[in-house]
């Protein structure tokens, strides 16, 4: 093993094993200081980022950068590679989780003084960088299945950081539920992959597949990749992830989590380029979500909201890239768009300040910039896009009137008949307490 | 000192493991004094001995040993964990006498011991007062099996005169009448659809650590390893139905615990629904759905035991009547319980970096594999359960924080200790998954088996060509210590092999 396989290994798992050893010691009943976490985070997002910097000038001289370690396990026909690569489409990404971590870490430091949350802020954002940096490190879908989940799972939890609102902790179980429903799209595409290649690992070429198989798997994937990148008909949790302290807002929804879908089709674009149907399906939500996004975003009062729309019409763009096979370019888009977008969301709680600041420098109201594309529409459909947009394009309504409504009805009803068999047959002997009942008052719905 | 060596036969430790839980019940129930301190001591014996079990078993035979060295585990962490109300004799006794049957059913050789076992784990729950309410539905399930396998033994010793399961492998003793009599003692232990309802009854009613050590000896799927893949390798038309009727509880208790309110049954229901799993991939017949199962068999015991713990010990601080129609905040007050609660309960479904990732990994792989319409139910069950899992953590543990508490203690050292352990296990087996569970199971006698029933449905006319290579394939197994000559045969066949 040489140097660079080493610091590549260290990269992906110095923001684990500082997460772990933490965790570990938190759960024996020890908490660190605020000072020493900050100290000790610094110093590893440090470290990764200069192990970044030495793989980004390896990667411009050679091809790819590949640890295997072996099978995670493997039983019968099944594996699980345990494998590492880097080469010039991950490389970015790494470093975009490394220097974007480190640099979310330092402003929270400040931003979360104090707060009651304040060990629990970091220890997610370094699992959080674990999972990002893992799955971008990935040399197989498995491996990159695993570092997604992880992501996912600290981005739930830390849209429900202020725990004492009920609002927050709502919204991130509705995202969990989005992330949950689409992830089956990434397993269902891997356990294809294996089935029919033999193999999810794509360190020595892409698996080779044609023809439906080839349209399945990239149909499963683009499912996987619409639900982490909030696309159409996915988008309405992104303005409930904006609950989250702004620094996870600006990394998870303006940087890593938000681009982590289109990191995935651009994985996947050479069996992307072999299904027309599956390029033009891309192409087809890229396109909606865009239209989708812009106009929502015109519509919304508060910032981050208005931030995360035009954060997803980007990333719509993006998703047209990669459908149309303009790999270099979308990779471009997502850079300029993720470091863009971060800054954006930090600035997001002083932007009052700032506007008070830039009106008395100017003295008085700054002037309107330019003239907006829908007032040359007709007043009436102005008004119903007005409404369309409040409703943020009624993607909730439709999701809860189809999807979750039947759902829950068919567990209250299940929950009814059972209540009912139980009552009516539940007989209590004279010579013991009646039952006691640990269920709350209002059992059977939510 | 040297210690003889007849102490470390198999008879002789097999017996210490089952015997010293049964006379630690003795104890407490004559003395009634340092109930937990008897109850620990019994459980240590029965670790010690399954240990020595396990050290001593053969290469790849030591699927038996290790679930005994695990249940005497999950036991003595259920005693630990138990709050110092449920830790009277009553309860320590019929724990015990739950571990000393559970390991005898798991040891035994003999299809009378099997059924004396069978009938002895339920007892504690038919003379004591565990049952509070008397519902009919935990009662009739647990009957009924019981019932059904003594009717299945008597058919197959009747017919052919032997009691010995070794004697009686790919016999089919008994018949379609003894298959269908297991299948259905199965079906009832084991909670599947139409008996699924009884699980949740038995938590909600019963007492919370115990009815959860009943669950996790998971008779039904005990049954299915021990019984029905190896003695009965003619019946592979009937086998699936009881994957079908997994697959369909796995979903339709999932959809049933997304309206759920109370904690105790949603927990049942969610680990009712991840266990149905296990019946699927064992009668996958894959080598990887086969492992999964086992392995998963690991995870859910592990992480249930530790949620309806930490539920037992939420319900003790902070009332009975907990309900997840509102958000309590519990986790201001009990932040090690919250987070060993979420770890654990994301393990359950499947969390990347514990255990429960690798079993659900290989057993929706090998379930896909022989049902690849209705094994596509899955993952989508298991999502399901994921969320209303989270839901449940959101709503004990977040939201604004209660009031009307006076003193509030998070986990005590000795519940921390014990929660750490367990997270430790499900996390760092999820991370070195070969040094700890699937190197075990992926070299059992079960995959042998298995390996055989499918070289005899093979050899079946109007077997499929497209079945039989998908199956060969995954037959190829790559697992080095898999020497039985059943495999080599698979490995050899050269018709139909898709590499």
């Amino acid at each position: 093993m040489n140097a660079f396989q080493d610091i590549l290994i260290l990269v992906v798992v110095a923001p684990g094993f500082v997460f772990a050893v933490f965790a570990l010691l938190w759960l024996l009943d020890w908490v660190p200081t605020e000072r020493l976490l900050s100290w000790i985070t610094g110093l590893t997002f440090a470290t990764c980022t200069s192990g970044v910097a030495v793989l980004v000038w390896k990667i411009a001289s050679a091809s790819n950068i590949t640890v295997a370690f072996g099978n995670w396990f493997a039983v019968g026909g099944y594996h699980f590679p345990l494998v590492l690569m880097v080469d010039r489409l991950s490389v970015p990404f790494l470093a975009l989780a490394a220097v974007l971590s480190g640099l979310i870490a330092q402003f929270s430091a400040t931003y979360l003084h104090r707060e009651s949350g304040f060990v629990r802020f970091f220890l997610l954002l370094h699992l959080f960088a674990f999972g990002s940096l893992l799955a971008f490190a990935a040399g197989s879908f498995d491996l990159l299945a695993a570092g997604w989940e992880i992501v996912g799972i600290t981005s739930v939890l830390l849209i429900g950081f202020f725990e004492r609102r009920p609002a927050p902790v709502q919204n991130g179980l509705y995202v969990f539920g989005i992330y949950r429903a689409c992830d089956i799209g990434l397993l269902l595409g891997i356990f294809s992959m294996h089935h029919w290649a033999g193999t999810a690992s794509f360190t020595g070429g892409f698996p080779t597949l044609t023809g439906a198989r080839a349209v399945i798997i990239c149909l499963l994937l683009l499912l996987a990749a619409s639900g982490k990148a909030a696309q159409v008909p996915f988008s309405g949790w992104l303005p409930r992830a904006m609950e989250g302290p702004t620094p996870s807002s600006a990394i998870f929804y303006g940087a890593i989590s938000i681009h982590a879908g289109a990191y995935l089709l651009l994985r996947a674009q050479p069996l992307l380029a072999q299904s027309r149907l599956a390029s033009a399906l891309v192409i087809l939500i890229g396109a909606i979500t865009a239209i989708h996004g812009t106009i929502v975003g015109r519509a919304s009062a508060d910032a981050k909201t208005s931030l995360a729309y035009a954060t997803l019409t980007q990333v719509g763009i993006i998703f047209i890239e990669i459908g149309l096979g303009w790999r270099w370019l979308a990779l471009a888009h997502i850079l300029g768009n993720a470091t863009v977008r971060t800054m954006q969301y930090l600035r997001a709680p002083s932007m009052l300040h700032d506007y008070h600041q830039m009106q008395s420098a100017v003295g008085g109201e700054l002037s309107p910039t330019g003239t907006q594309i829908e007032e040359t529409l007709p007043e009436r459909v102005q008004l119903w896009l007005y409404r369309w947009a409040l409703d943020r394009g009624h993607l909730d309504t439709i999701l809860e009137r189809w999807v979750i409504g039947p759902l829950l009805q068919v567990s209250a009803y299940l929950s009814r008949r059972d209540r009912a068999r139980t009552l009516s047959t539940t007989t209590v002997r004279p010579d013991r307490p009646a039952p006691v009942s640990v269920a709350g008052p209002a059992q059977g719905g939510d | 000192m040297t210690v003889p060596g007849w102490v470390f036969r198999s008879p002789v430790l097999t017996g210490a493991s089952v015997a010293a839980p049964w006379l630690a019940a003795l104890v407490v129930t004559s003395s009634r004094r340092q109930v937990r301190l008897v109850g620990c001591v019994g459980a240590f014996f029965s670790i010690t001995a399954s240990t020595v079990l396990v050290w001593r078993a053969p290469q790849g035979e030591s699927l038996y040993e290790t679930l005994m060295l695990l249940f005497s585990c999950l036991t003595l962490a259920a005693i630990l964990l138990l709050p110092r109300r449920d830790a009277e004799a009553g309860n320590m006794a019929g724990i015990l006498v739950l571990l000393g049957s559970t390991l005898l059913a798991y040891s035994t050789g003999n299809l009378f011991v099997l059924l004396g076992a069978w009938i002895l784990s339920i007892l504690p729950f038919l003379w004591t007062s565990w049952l509070r309410s008397r519902k009919w539905r935990p009662l009739v399930a647990l009957l009924s099996s019981s019932l059904a396998i003594a009717l299945a033994v008597g058919f197959m010793v009747a017919r052919t005169g032997v009691s010995s399961i070794s004697h009686l492998k790919g016999q089919s003793p008994g018949g379609v009448a003894a298959f269908t009599l297991l299948i259905v003692a199965a079906i009832f232990r084991k909670g599947i659809i139409p008996a699924q309802a009884w699980v949740a009854d038995a938590t909600e009613s019963g007492p919370l650590v115990p009815a959860a050590l009943l669950l996790n000896g998971h008779f039904g799927a005990l049954l299915v390893v021990k019984l029905i893949v190896p003695l009965f390798p003619e019946t592979d038309r009937l086998f699936p139905v009881l994957s079908y009727l997994a697959i369909a509880t796995a979903v339709l208790v999932a959809i049933r615990a997304l309206a759920e309110n109370s904690p105790r049954r949603l927990l049942a229901f969610l680990a009712l629904s991840q266990s149905a799993c296990i019946l699927s991939g064992l009668e996958s017949r894959t080598a990887e759905g086969i492992t999964g199962a086992l392995v998963h068999w690991v995870v859910v015991a592990v992480s249930t035991v530790g949620l309806f713990g930490i539920l037992r010990l939420l319900e003790v601080r902070f009332g009975e009547n907990l309900s997840a129609s509102k958000h309590l905040g519990l986790a201001e007050h009990a932040p090690r319980l919250a987070v060993s609660f979420v770890i654990l309960g994301l393990a359950l479904v499947g969390l990347p970096g514990t255990l429960g990732f690798c079993s659900l990994d290989l057993l929706i792989q090998g379930t896909l594999t022989t049902h690849p319409l209705t094994g596509l139910l899955l993952p989508i069950a298991t999502a399901m359960n994921a969320v209303s899992f989270f839901r449940l953590f959101s709503r004990l543990f977040l939201g604004k924080r209660r009031t009307g508490f006076t003193v509030m203690a998070d986990a005590l050292p000795r519940e921390r200790w014990i929660l750490a352990g367990i997270v430790l296990f499900v996390v760092l087996g999820g991370l070195f998954p070969n040094a700890t569970v699937i190197e075990h199971s992926s070299e059992v006698d079960v995959v042998d088996e298995a390996v055989r029933t499918l070289d005899n449905l093979n050899r079946a006319p109007g077997y499929s060509d497209n079945n039989l290579s998908m199956n060969a394939r995954h037959l190829h197994l790559t697992t080095t210590s898999m020497e039985a000559p059943e495999v080599e045969h698979a490995q050899q066949r050269p018709t139909g092999v898709q590499r």
